[in-house]
């Protein structure tokens, strides 16, 4: 059967609970439809589908279940994992200060070159806003990662986050392919860094 | 758990050469769920929990479902959600507002199963 999609990225969402980790994914309403038996046995994993670039690429997006309540998930969770979310509540001081404790599991359980990024959610709720978005920003930068607020209940940042998270992957395994099959023939091009653009993550959290 | 088989729509409309002819989206939000021709029919008898909103009812009906559109692989789908194992399958959602199950997953197999009624033909 032939591919109908060039890359598949495994991603995970985390954080503390309450945080809207699971709010980021309805795309088209601020709640789930709640079905009575799918409430009840719970979502394992998503399977969305973007366009970058012209390449189709499938995310699997798996949340965490409710195994952040005991703020350490198992090895086996991060698995495979290529991209991870980190979010906290802009309204909540603790989750933002947990992030700190979230990248410690990562760094002990995933992989090195997982690609991370930071996510402020719920920026509608200005004010009950007890984290900066230069306090995000600052911790963005200490751990070489992005940043955005986002804010699920009114569509702000999510779909960019996602895709922003997306691209970062994408140009990291393309980036080992290329060194993995270096181009035959003609002179090989110099490993120089392809000059980047550089991220304005400074975006105020407005409506795009 | 009730006999009725849900009658399914007019499959004549629905499918060309066995194949769902056009997209696949959710019965209540936007979400695009399958592209056109993705999709193998197949009718099969399999019990689905019912999508009823949650109230206060506590037992899960089951209905019979028959026209199901078959996916090979799971990563044919544009959205969707997959639940936890239960009764020994997980069962497939909309992938952004949760409503489900609009089919089911083989954990042996691992080919997807739509239902045609559970979902809308755009």
């Amino acid at each position: 059967m032939a591919k109908t999609y060039d890359y598949l990225f495994k991603l995970l969402l985390i954080g503390d609970s309450g945080v809207g980790k699971t709010c980021v994914l309805f795309r088209f309403s601020e709640d789930a439809f709640n079905t009575s038996f799918i409430s009840t046995i719970g979502i394992d994993f998503k399977i969305r589908t973007i366009e970058l670039d012209g390449k189709k690429i499938k995310l699997q997006i798996w949340d965490t279940a409710g195994q952040e309540r005991f703020r350490t998930i198992t090895t086996a969770y991060y698995r495979g994992a290529m991209g991870i979310m980190l979010v906290y509540d802009i309204t909540n001081e603790k989750s933002f200060e947990n992030i700190k404790n979230w990248i410690r599991n990562i760094e002990e359980n995933a992989s090195a070159d997982v690609e991370k990024m930071l996510l402020g959610n719920k920026c509608e709720l200005s004010e009950k806003r007890q984290v900066t978005k230069d306090r995000g920003d600052a911790l963005a930068i200490e751990y070489g990662i992005k940043f955005m607020e986002t804010s699920a209940k009114a569509s702000i940042n999510v779909e960019e986050a996602f895709y922003t998270l997306a691209r970062d992957i994408k140009a990291k395994t393309e980036k080992k392919l290329e060194a993995s099959n270096p181009p035959k023939g003609g002179h090989q091009l110099k490993a120089t860094e392809p000059q980047r653009k550089p991220t304005n993550w400074l975006s105020r959290c407005s409506l795009l | 758990m009730t006999n009725t088989v849900i009658v399914s729509p007019d499959l004549e409309a629905l499918l060309q050469n066995g194949l769902n002819k056009s997209a696949l989206t959710c019965l209540h939000c936007p979400s695009r769920i399958l592209n056109p021709s993705v999709g193998n029919y197949i009718e099969k008898e399999f019990s689905l929990p019912s999508m009823t909103k949650q109230k206060d009812q506590t037992d899960i009906e089951k209905h019979p479902v028959k026209d199901f559109l078959k996916v090979a692989d799971m990563f044919q789908f544009e959205n969707v959600g997959f639940s936890h194992t239960a009764d020994g399958v997980k069962y497939l959602t909309c992938a952004d507002c949760e409503m489900g199950p609009i089919g089911w997953h083989d954990l042996q197999t691992k080919e997807c199963f739509v239902a045609l009624s559970r979902v809308r033909s755009s």
